[in-house]
């Protein structure tokens, strides 16, 4: 069997899982957000196994009452998995008030104990209600291949009720979010929104354990989040963002697990790749490449930040050097900053070709007139900085060298200009060392 | 013949003691107890000091994890001297590897990634949790053995889990017993035992080692998630009536060991006098649930009683 890519999205049997599972994790990202930036992520993994008891007694009520509609199941599904994270939102609750348990001990607990309930439940059906036993087996890890459009229409519904919510209550539910005394103080029912919001988490997390399943559904909550946020402080943005990474997730997760499950079944064996771990793994994947590219806030940008002041510290410390003596050689320059001498080589390479320096007969090195001028204006920008320590905050001359010896890579000409005027253009620094003019224009 | 066949709850217990009294063991129930009373006393030695640390979610991540450490610990063991899954070798490197893996990732996320903790353990663990599963999948090229991960199975139980889960709670016994000075300065006061020269990262590894190996012994028998109502559950039990550690750790082993027994012969009656087979593992999770919420209420009758006989004395016997 092959697939066209679009076959996902229009194909009558295929479409239903894709435009579910695109539907689901849009919600749930959603939700994901707000648990996120409240900083109970975990939350998300105590309530998504707390619904499977209330999911295994929902089916098996209904099963018992109508056993000819099993094409409606997934209503029972619904019904119990709700109450069932109700109350174990309740016990978590209860247990963190009253019992006087940590939050991490109360989360564990509900969580395992629901767990135990449901796999009791579960073990009840399967000698009694072996078919009905199969459909919530599959809410263990998801299964999105057997939905049909009628699913699509209750799901896309609830994902659409919990984006439209959260639209209309945003500009309380950010005050809330950021400074929650202010959000009361300014006639928001904050408690009441809390409320409507933690049963809106409720609704996207069963509505997710359909495609996720129960196990995996938190880390499909808050990758997105994760992933979002990395990329924005604005909180539209993040929500935004949020929506589009759990959407992305959902519809690769789901094609992963179809191709993957074609891909295995060969040979008359049928292996069926579940839809929540490959959801989770793409969702991780983009949280995990987000930590580390987002420009700005991810490590390889803020590796690379660190690394260029250091690069230009060492280039602006050679040149210092340089001026001083007029001409240095490499041994000269490789015994004063101690470093390897690949990294020194390229550093005198870089200056080289940037016009800084030149490089003259036995490998020594003198600075060009651009090079006087910067090295001129650093090592003014030090003699000031030593002169504002000891006259205006008056410390001790000693002492002064070393935090010049920083501060004059990052003073800026125009704090340059405001030191001038200041100490009134001094012609000395404390040491009794002349400071440069100013130079012209660099 | 299974010599349980047809007992209800009461008979059952009375054939396990005439059993024992004969020098019988190791029937399918019998061997059920002996390996969930041995997790139980694991769980009982390691839990408290899980959630002292405030480390009940980490162990979360953790009972996941192994899924991960085994599968690779398999592929290692497999391939260098032709190890099984379930022999204790492969167990133990994957309790290893899952415990490193882990922390490795959860702590590097935080630190190097600036990621809130929170958020950090929770997308770890789900991601190497689905990723145990899909290579599991992989390589047995069977859906069902990632339910029954998740599931355990009691009645799969052999000896060979036997000794797997004795040594296990002699290991972490051995462990306790050695380190207990370590432990508990690092659960109560991280500042302290530093000054004290306690190598701390070291021993928050080997809780972390222990706490894996104690999930990976659960493995088989109750899965990964209810390993955590193992670990939390009797312990926040004991505490309701208990302050002293050492008296925890012993009440919180003996109301494990309870719900094991109790689990166990619910099980066996249910099956005889419904003829429900239910799952072994899940009632002795709920009876953990069922202790708490029994217990809770014990404390609030004798509070309430204290009350009566005057409100000073109810502080002095219970302290919060």
């Amino acid at each position: 069997m092959n697939f066209d890519f679009l076959d996902f999205f229009l194909n009558p049997v295929l479409r239903a899982p894709t435009w579910g599972c695109i539907l689901m994790c849009l919600a749930s990202s959603l939700m994901g957000v707000l648990i996120f930036l409240r900083k109970r992520s975990l939350l998300g993994e105590t309530l998504s196994h707390a619904t499977y008891p209330g999911v295994c007694i929902g089916v098996s009520v209904f099963a018992l009452l109508f056993p000819e509609h099993e094409e409606w199941t997934f209503l029972a599904v619904l019904g119990g998995a709700f109450l069932s994270s109700l109350l174990g939102l309740k016990a978590i609750e209860w247990l963190e008030r009253r019992g006087k348990v940590r939050t991490d001990a109360a989360l564990c607990f509900v969580l395992a104990v629901f767990f135990g309930i449901g796999i009791v439940a579960a073990s009840a059906m399967q000698s009694s209600l072996p078919t009905w036993h199969k459909q919530v087996q599959m809410l263990l890890f998801g299964q999105a291949a057997t939905m049909t459009d009628m699913h699509i229409a209750i799901y896309g519904g609830l994902a659409l009720l919990i984006s439209m919510f959260l639209c209309a209550t945003f500009p309380s539910l950010q005050a809330s979010l950021f400074d929650r005394d202010f959000a009361m103080s300014t006639g928001i029912r904050v408690t009441f929104l809390e409320r409507i919001l933690f049963w809106l988490l409720l609704l996207s997390l069963i509505v997710g354990i359909r495609s996720v399943g129960v196990v995996l559904m938190s880390g499909m909550v808050i990758a997105p989040a994760i992933a979002a946020r990395q990329f924005s402080d604005r909180l539209q943005t993040v929500f935004g963002l949020a929506a589009l990474f759990g959407a992305l997730s959902g519809l690769l997760g789901n094609y992963f697990s179809i191709i993957g499950s074609v891909a295995l079944s060969k040979g008359g064996q049928t292996l069926t790749l579940p839809t929540g771990p490959m959801i989770v793994l793409v969702g991780t994947a983009f949280a995990l490449l987000s930590l580390a590219f987002a420009p700005k806030r991810g490590l390889v940008f803020r590796v690379g930040r660190v690394f260029a002041f250091r690069f230009r510290c060492l280039q602006e410390n050679i040149l210092k050097g340089i001026w001083k003596k007029g001409t240095l050689s490499f041994e000269q320059l490789k015994e004063a900053h101690q470093i390897p001498r690949f990294s020194l080589q390229w550093t005198i390479w870089k200056l080289i070709r940037e016009g800084w320096a030149i490089e003259t007969a036995g490998r020594t090195f003198q600075l060009t007139e651009d090079g006087r001028q910067k090295a001129a204006s650093i090592v003014r920008l030090h003699r000031l900085w030593e002169v504002y320590l000891t006259e205006e905050l008056g410390l001790q001359v000693e002492k002064v060298h070393r935090t010049a010896e920083e501060m004059e890579h990052i003073l800026t000409p125009e704090i340059e200009e405001k030191l001038t005027r200041l100490l009134s253009d001094p012609k000395e620094d404390p040491h009794r060392q002349p400071i440069p003019e100013r130079p012209r224009a660099l | 013949m299974n010599p349980y066949w047809g007992n209800n709850f009461f008979t059952f217990f009375s054939t396990f003691v005439s059993r024992i009294f004969h020098g019988n063991f190791f029937a399918s129930d019998e061997i059920q107890i002996a390996v969930l009373s041995f997790v139980a006393i694991s769980c009982g030695l390691i839990g408290p000091f899980l959630v002292l640390k405030r480390m009940a979610m980490f162990a979360n991540s953790l009972s996941h994890t192994i899924l991960l450490g085994i599968a690779i610990a398999y592929l290692v063991a497999a391939s260098l001297w032709g190890g099984g899954f379930f022999d204790l070798s492969t167990l133990l490197i994957g309790a290893f590897v899952a415990a490193l893996i882990t922390a490795f990732f959860t702590e590097g996320l935080v630190r190097f990634f600036r990621l809130q903790e929170d958020a950090s353990v929770g997308l770890v663990f789900t991601a190497l949790f689905a990723l145990g599963i899909t290579v599991v999948t992989l390589f047995t090229r069977d859906i069902h053995i990632s339910t029954e991960a998740v599931m355990g199975n009691v009645d799969l139980l052999q000896m060979g889990d036997f000794k797997i889960s004795l040594f296990l709670a002699v290991l972490n016994f051995a462990a306790v017993f050695l380190f207990y000075r370590h432990f508990q300065l690092a659960s109560f006061d991280k500042s302290l035992a530093q000054t004290l020269g306690c190598r701390s990262g070291l021993v928050h590894f080997l809780l972390l080692f222990l706490a894996a190996a104690t999930c990976v012994g659960a493995f088989r028998a109750v899965g990964v998630i209810l390993v955590l109502a193992f670990l939390v559950g009797p312990f926040l039990t004991a505490r309701l009536f208990c302050h002293r550690l050492p008296w925890l750790f012993f009440w919180s082993s003996a109301i494990g060991i309870f719900a094991s027994f109790t689990g166990v012969a619910l099980a066996r009656h249910l099956l005889s006098i419904y003829g429900l087979a239910l799952s072994t593992g899940g009632l002795v999770v709920a009876c953990i649930g069922l202790f708490y919420v029994v217990a809770v209420f014990f404390k609030w009758v004798i509070c309430a009683k204290l009350f009566l006989l005057g409100k000073e004395r109810c502080e002095k016997e219970l302290p919060y």
